[in-house]
């Protein structure tokens, strides 16, 4: 019965969420140049040109979203380029492009008349340009939304949608023992990286899916056993030494890494973290990520990953999850169909959870710094594109 | 070896035992210096690098302490004492904090001791520090030595820890610097210098805790009893490590142990001090001296030789006057300048020598006089004979002019015949004074003795066996190869013949007639003996008087000619006798007999440079 309640009041979240805030009662204008920031660097807008690694294929996808109309069926765009609401106007790979208003849109003409886009900015200069009135709209880290907020930027933070997990890799003989997995996982600090690195910007993670999506991850603990861990650890023998690799380019992912080191060296565990250089890590081309062939060579153990929802639907994002983490942690199971329900959904997602080679560490929220011109900004829900075409800027808040 | 060569040995060793000691003892002496100096020197960089770490944890307690001071920190605190505090805020500070105040570690610490925000493991936060929270008085603590935990493993730091207090509620600010190859790149050493830390990390000997201001160290396990020594006894010592076997590779190491807060060993500080400049100058100076005593030797030695030349010379001109009076050559004198004993010696000398010749002068006289009475003695006694039967017959004569004619015709026939007679024994006597007197100068020539005595006795032969005297037996035991003399051969005859007439004279009932001739040393030697009835003393000792003579018709002439032709050709002639064995004379003839001059010899003082 509880768990019926926790489901319904999740779908009701999921539909609020689909139809966002309402629209501010004063009236839009046409006009002025959307200044972006994004700090990935963009090679090619060329859809058969693969990105070189996963930011560049997220920040690219982003603006596939404003030149191309539509979606197809599997997720790519369809139909020609400038046939969205913003053309191409100017482009230098890898620094900046510039985006024209579409006014042939079939959806109406964007309200901003172009769009600078300038790539390759970190997140401390976002924040900063953000902060100095020299950005209108930037993605930013989660853990630097409370520093940002704190600074006078102003913050949108949607609900949290990525899952940072950590994944033993499939075929490493010293993390086949379930018993050196579950050690790992129980001295695993959860409130400590959301509250201190996270600065409070996010939320402990049992499950593989959200409390708002699933309405069943209350079911999984999220409590740090440093005890359990340590005498779990302690029958084991010969205690193996591993080796967490993270993204060498994610601070998030460094932070957390050198955090869960510490907590297993408080238990007692023998672990280190280890940077996996940009090549090496998971490339992703179409959309989907695969496991370099040179994780191999690196001896790492485990690795954190990061799970972005495709969709507000629990068994869709659960899907891509379980597509994602196959090939990495070798989950075998039967495909999640999109009707599922959600006590299969639950199923399935606890037999991952039970299976210990998948530990969900928090969830992340889409943070996103506004300058104060922007108007109706409106989060985008799991699996949207940035809804540019849908802001104006206000004329009274001029931009430096 | 001459006294020149004697005492120029006596001064050279004396010199190289000199120089010897002198360099031995520079050497020494300075080795000494140097290694006073050297330990002087270390010391002063012990004491130095003890103040420079004095000073650097001053240096971190300061920063630490400022940090703490600082308004920001302040605040911080003031934060973290209200209730309900969210400290993950500050999750992120202390990084920034460390990097501006240039610090290695950096935590700030709440008052349970839970981590608010680390610099160096930013993950810690959260756990506890809990040894801050012990009952310590931070404020007057200072820095200290601590053993930390990093990401990397095990490190060691110097750390301070400050505090803000804040109603009931304490902040600490726990800071340090790494000691480890930059803390030791940042120390002022010598060139020939260089500090090692050894981070006392593992319960046993790690070559790879053992750093420099590069990194790990080569052959570090060759300090491995070094840093046990301190393991069991962490006091300072010292220690040398040869690397090679070349002394100028050595160094000697300073061992410092580094203590904790509970005095427990957590580095071993060595400073190393290379050899190779000092022992490289050793050997420089070492080089040296054997080149100035080389030098000196050499100088030595021509001093020496110079010296020795200068104090031998006034010896070897009186050794030179010496042998010419030895020579007989007493009128010698030597010139030495000069009023020391060698000058003393040489006027001695020169007195003696005038002395000498004074005395032969006066001997010469008196043996004239006496030589004269002699004469006029034997004079008298030889014409004394003739003339009593002179004077015997002339008064018969008178005596019988008185008596008839026939008588006194018998008698004038036979005084005049005696008269005659004894005249002729008056010239005969007069005769040999003559010929004594008119010995002449002898002519010198190339002379073989041998052939001389072989003739003479060949021509006595008849004599040795004449009919009415007893026989005498000659024997001739001439030497061969005896060398040819320069002598006059008419007078060495003469000689030669006197000495076998006498040894006849002195057999008259026969016997045995000895020449033997043998070569001597520069000269040859001439033996005439016979088994006569032989000498008493006082005959041996008057023999060669002139008119001396035993026998009862002898001139006492033929011995004094042999002694006057002998002493001509510059040899000598002795006699050797025993009453009834025996008599034998012993001749010295030089091969080359002295020039006989008649001014006196002067030896002068000859040049320097001679």
């Amino acid at each position: 019965m509880k768990l019926r309640l926790c489901l319904c009041l999740a779908a009701i979240s999921v539909v609020l969420s689909a139809a966002g805030p309402l629209r501010p009662a004063r009236r839009p204008r046409y006009g002025g140049t959307l200044r972006v920031e994004i700090g990935a660097i963009i090679h090619s807008l060329d859809p058969t040109v693969a990105a070189v690694n996963p930011e560049e294929a997220g920040a690219k996808a982003e603006l596939d979203a404003l030149l191309y109309d539509r979606r197809g069926e599997n997720g790519d765009f369809v139909g020609t380029a400038g046939s969205g609401p913003f053309r191409l106007s100017a482009w230098e790979a890898g620094k900046s492009a510039v985006f024209a208003a579409n006014e042939d849109y079939r959806e109406g003409r964007p309200f901003v008349d172009s769009i600078e886009i300038q790539m390759g900015r970190s997140a401390h200069d976002r924040v900063l340009d953000l902060e100095l009135n020299k950005a209108d709209f930037a993605q930013i880290p989660a853990e630097l939304a409370r520093q940002a907020a704190d600074r006078g930027v102003r913050v949108s933070a949607s609900r949290a949608n990525e899952l940072l997990a950590l994944v033993f890799l499939t075929g490493r003989g010293a993390t086949e023992n379930a018993r050196v997995r579950e050690a790992i996982a129980r001295c695993i600090d959860r409130a400590a990286i959301v509250n201190f690195i996270l600065q409070k910007e996010g939320e402990p993670a049992g499950g593989l899916l959200p409390q708002w999506s699933s309405g069943t991850a209350f079911l999984f603990s999220t409590e740090a056993d440093a005890r359990g861990a340590k005498e779990i650890w302690a029958q084991i023998s010969p205690s193996p030494k591993l080796v967490l690799g993270y993204d060498s380019a994610d601070a998030l992912e460094q932070s957390v890494a050198e955090r869960i080191v510490v907590d297993a060296k408080e238990a007692g565990i023998s672990l280190v973290s280890r940077a996996i250089p940009a090549p090496e890590k998971a490339i992703v081309h179409g959309g989907s990520e695969s496991p370099a062939p040179h994780s191999e060579a690196l001896h790492v153990d485990a690795r954190l990953v990061r799970l972005r929802m495709p969709s507000p639907l629990p068994s869709v994002s659960l899907a891509a999850f379980i597509d994602r983490l196959g090939p990495l942690a070798g989950i075998n199971g039967s495909p999640l169909p999109k009707s599922a329900s959600p006590e299969d959904v639950y199923d399935s997602e606890r037999s991952i959870i039970n299976g210990g080679s998948v530990v969900p560490l928090v969830w992340l929220p889409q943070v996103y710094g506004l300058s104060a011109r922007v108007r109706d900004w409106k989060q985008p829900a799991a699996g949207e594109s940035w809804p540019l075409a849908d802001v104006w800027l206000d004329s009274t808040t001029d931009a430096h | 070896m001459t006294f020149r060569s004697k005492l120029f040995v006596n001064f050279m060793l004396a010199l190289l035992l000199s120089v010897g000691l002198v360099t031995a003892g520079v050497t020494v002496v300075t080795r000494h210096a140097f290694d006073e100096i050297n330990r002087e020197h270390t010391d002063a960089l012990v004491s130095q690098f003890q103040k420079e770490f004095e000073r650097r944890g001053h240096d971190v307690l300061n920063r630490v302490q400022g940090i703490a001071d600082a308004e920001p920190t302040v605040r911080m605190a003031i934060d973290l004492s209200r209730p309900n505090a969210d400290i993950s805020v500050y999750v992120n500070d202390a990084r920034g904090v460390a990097q501006s105040h240039q610090l290695n570690f950096l935590d700030f610490v709440g008052t349970d001791g839970s981590i608010i925000s680390s610099a160096e493991w930013s993950a810690r936060f959260g756990y506890k520090m809990e040894w801050v929270t012990q009952k310590e008085d931070w404020a007057t603590r200072g820095s200290f030595l601590m053993k930390l935990d990093t990401q990397d493993g095990p490190a060691l730091a110097l750390m301070a820890v400050a505090t803000v207090r804040v109603g009931d509620k304490d902040l600490y600010v726990v800071g340090g610097e790494r000691l480890g190859k930059e803390f030791l790149a940042s120390l002022v050493l010598p060139s020939n210098m260089r500090a090692l830390l050894y981070l006392n990390l593992d319960p046993k000997f790690e070559p790879a805790n053992l750093i420099d201001s590069t990194g790990p160290v080569n052959e570090a396990e060759r300090f491995e009893p070094v840093i046990e020594r301190e393991r069991t006894q962490p006091v300072v010592q010292t220690a040398k490590i040869d690397w090679t076997f070349d002394a100028a590779s050595a160094e000697i190491f300073h061992v410092i142990p580094q203590l904790g807060r509970q005095n427990e060993l957590l580095g071993v500080l060595l400073i190393g001090d290379s050899q190779r400049s000092v022992v490289t100058l050793e050997r420089h100076i070492l080089w040296l001296a054997i080149g100035v005593a080389a030098i000196g030797i050499l100088f030595g030695l021509m001093l020496s030789w110079w010296v020795a030349a200068r104090v031998t010379r006034p010896v070897q001109k009186l050794a030179a006057g010496a042998r010419e009076v030895s020579e007989g050559n007493w009128n010698t004198r030597v010139v030495v300048r000069g009023r020391d004993e060698v000058g003393q010696l040489a006027q001695s000398f020169n007195q003696m020598t005038q002395q000498l010749v004074d005395q032969r002068e006066r001997l010469i006289q008196a043996e004239r006089v006496a030589a004269w009475r002699e004469v006029a003695r034997r004079l008298a006694h030889e014409l004394k004979n003739p003339l009593f039967p002179l004077q015997t017959t002339v008064e018969n004569l008178q005596r019988a002019s008185g008596q008839n004619p026939e008588q006194f015709e018998e008698v004038f026939r036979e005084s005049t015949g005696i008269l005659l007679s004894e005249i002729e024994n008056l010239k005969a006597i007069v005769g040999r004074f003559s010929d004594f007197a008119k010995m002449p100068q002898p002519e010198l020539g190339p002379v073989d003795l041998n052939t001389i005595v072989r003739n003479v006795e060949k021509l006595f032969e008849a004599q040795f066996s004449a009919v009415g005297r007893p026989p005498i037996t000659p024997e001739l035991h001439l030497a061969e190869g005896l060398p040819t003399i320069q002598a006059d051969a008419t007078l060495l005859r003469r000689a030669v013949e006197n000495l076998i007439l006498n040894a006849m004279d002195a057999m008259p009932a026969g016997g045995v007639l000895m020449l033997r001739t043998t070569n001597g040393d520069g000269d040859v030697h001439l033996e005439v003996s016979d088994t006569g009835t032989g000498l008493t003393p006082e005959e041996t000792e008057r023999i060669f008087t002139p008119y001396y003579t035993t026998k009862q018709h002898g001139t006492g002439l033929g011995l004094a000619i042999v002694q006057a032709i002998v002493a001509d050709h510059g040899g000598r002639i002795s006699v050797e006798s025993e009453t009834g064995v025996g008599t034998a004379f012993h001749v010295e003839l030089p091969t080359r007999p002295p020039h006989h001059q008649a001014a006196p010899v002067v030896i002068e003082e000859e040049n320097e440079e001679a």
